[in-house]
């Protein structure tokens, strides 16, 4: 009745997980929001329509890892499947109840011995004057709307950001004859001490930046303008976007000189990655500040247990670090609950999963000195006017105002409550990032000081009527009744 | 009245026996595996509304920030980004707040 391992999330730390403690006897289920597995960085078109899978230089390993994933009979797979939160049963220590719901199924409850957080990680919200106007649009949703569902944008394309995944999408929208006007990064280009740096870490990975110089070739040949120390100012238009104001930014991250206009149809935003945290947040599990590894990121150890018992992290939810260094994350992960409910494992498995992730976390430190977002700089964007909460309309004169008003205020989640941001259905996972850093200005001090928000059950919006399946007493009325693994 | 797409098909997007879902009154052809909200982004259609009225449309595409939401088949907040078309689904964009 009970599963050994549930993971949340089927990208490369999830899928890595599974099949290593279903190699050691563990019985697994993995829960993902998506059709297919893969994540976001391999996501797929749907099954319907499936075409052969190539995955991008660098990750080699990928189509492998998802055949092997997609053919094993002894997973237990749950896709379109949203975790809601996780509850710990007093009458049954040591099992943990993952309670997942899917629309038109409604709520039912998985229970497990270990729990992996592999939620992977969302665009960066950066907000400034414009951004809620349809035309806007982030690099990884603009991303797999052409590579999943086959569409692409109508009229001319901007892309800004500060993370090198904008090239790839640069290059996936000229390759669909799709006109794009301008790349602008936020930072410089980077110095070549700092190059030598890089080249000297990434001896498994001289493909991948061979490929994404090989696309700036690309883009300057097709006359594409690459700016650096550039940033958007304004997404302007009527009912949709017309129009992108950019302004150069000084040494000092200051915009500086009048903003320039290009018109455009679409404005593609890529600053870098926030890490899924919710589900370790509801769960209780520690947390701490690393502004370059995504954020708030999940305290670990180093067999990957977080500070809740039973609960186990792997990939961004850990600190975002990338393909690589998640799949090696989610097969240590796979042995550590492995060992932990006592199946044995091998030292040198141990050793050589330790070794992958040490290797791979080399490489990430390395692209994430290089890209990392200047909060300070990004966080002054918004404007007054500004929404900082897209879903409950709380703009950053609002904040203000509650900050002015509340001089004790000092963390976000006080903010929250006096104001509302944060409090819409996405939970604040559009705007904890900009609350932040408004407080952070308003009060001088670091942001990471802020806090994070908290999350509660459930972190997805559930009708109410769903909530019903987790009362025990009115266990006759689970829609669905309980997740159980497939017989012995 | 309808606004011209903002999006359109790629040379890889299929073609086969097509599904009808039906988004606020309007009947929008769909092809098997489509998202909803990408239904609705090839036909033009309205999303949600913020509370000042303003036009909202999809951000992320990967069911973090909740711009897509509608009432699908009855159920509010659902996140079209991540629900399948299924023949017959009926999708409306104003939310019941």
């Amino acid at each position: 009745m009970t599963f050994d391992l549930a993971v949340v999330g089927a990208g490369p730390a999830g899928m890595a997980a599974a099949l290593a403690a279903a190699d050691r006897g563990l019985r697994v289920v993995v829960v993902d929001e998506q059709q297919r597995a893969g994540g976001q960085i391999f996501r797929r078109p749907p099954p319907s329509r499936d075409t052969a899978f190539r995955p991008s230089a660098g990750y080699a390993w990928a189509a492998g890892l998802i055949r092997r994933f997609d053919s094993d009979t002894r997973l237990t797979k749950r896709f379109g499947w949203s975790a809601v939160g996780a509850l710990y049963d007093d009458d049954r220590p040591g099992v943990l109840e993952l309670a997942v719901d899917r629309p038109g199924d409604g709520l039912r409850v998985i229970a497990a011995r270990r729990l992996l957080i592999a939620t992977g990680a969302y665009d960066l919200p950066v907000a400034f004057p414009g951004w809620t106007l349809p035309g806007v649009v982030m690099a990884g949703g603009a991303q797999t709307l052409v590579k999943a569902q086959h569409i692409a944008p109508v009229g001319d394309v901007v892309l800004a950001g500060a993370h090198p995944l904008l090239l790839l999408v640069a290059d996936k929208l000229m390759r669909e004859g799709v006109t794009v006007r301008e790349v602008a990064f936020a930072q410089g280009v980077p110095k070549p001490a700092e190059l030598v740096r890089a080249l000297g870490a990434v001896p498994g990975h001289v493909r991948m930046l061979a490929e994404a110089g090989g696309i700036v070739a690309g883009l300057v040949r097709s006359g594409v303008r690459l700016s650096t120390r550039t940033v958007v100012t304004a997404a302007e238009g009527a009912d949709r976007l017309s129009r992108v104001r950019l302004a150069r930014l000084d040494r000092s991250g200051r915009t500086t000189g009048p903003a320039r206009a290009v018109e455009a149809a679409h404005l593609v935003l890529g600053y870098g990655f926030s890490p899924s945290t919710d589900l370790a947040r509801q769960l209780g599990c520690d947390l701490r500040w690393a502004s370059a590894r995504g954020g708030w990121v999940v305290a670990h150890d180093e067999r990957l247990r977080t500070s809740v018992p039973h609960v186990l992290v792997a990939g961004e939810p850990s600190g975002v670090a990338g393909a690589d260094h998640a799949r090696a994350q989610g097969t240590l992960a796979g042995l550590v609950a492995a060992a932990e409910l006592g199946h044995p494992v091998p030292a040198p498995a141990f050793a050589a999963a330790r070794r992958a992730v040490r290797r791979a976390a080399r490489f990430a430190t390395v692209v994430q000195r290089l890209f990392a977002p200047d909060r300070e700089a990004l966080g002054r964007l918004a404007t007054p006017d500004t929404l900082i909460c897209r879903c409950e309309a709380v703009t950053r004169a609002d904040l203000d105002a509650c900050l002015a008003a509340s001089p004790f205020i000092s963390g976000v989640n006080a903010l929250k409550l006096s104001c509302r941001a944060g409090m819409g259905p996405c939970q604040g996972r559009y705007c904890e990032s900009g609350v932040a850093s408004v407080l952070a200005a308003a009060r001088g001090r670091h942001i990471g000081l802020g806090g994070s928000f908290a999350a509660h059950l459930p972190i997805r919006p559930v009708p109410l009527g769903d909530l019903r399946a987790l009362d025990p007493d009115a266990s006759g009325d689970r829609p669905g009744g309980d997740e159980t693994p497939p017989g012995p | 009245m309808t606004p011209d797409p903002a999006w359109r098909p790629t040379r890889r997007r299929p073609g086969g026996t097509p599904v009808t879902v039906v988004v606020d009154g309007r009947p929008l052809p769909a092809a098997p595996g489509d998202t909803v909200a990408a239904v609705m982004m090839l036909a033009g259609a309205s999303f949600r509304r913020d509370r000042d009225g303003g036009p909202r449309a999809p951000l992320c595409n990967l069911g973090a920030c909740f711009e897509c939401a509608a009432t699908v088949d009855g159920r509010p907040l659902t996140r079209t980004c991540l629900t399948p078309v299924r023949e017959g689904m009926t999708v409306e964009t104003r939310e019941r707040r």
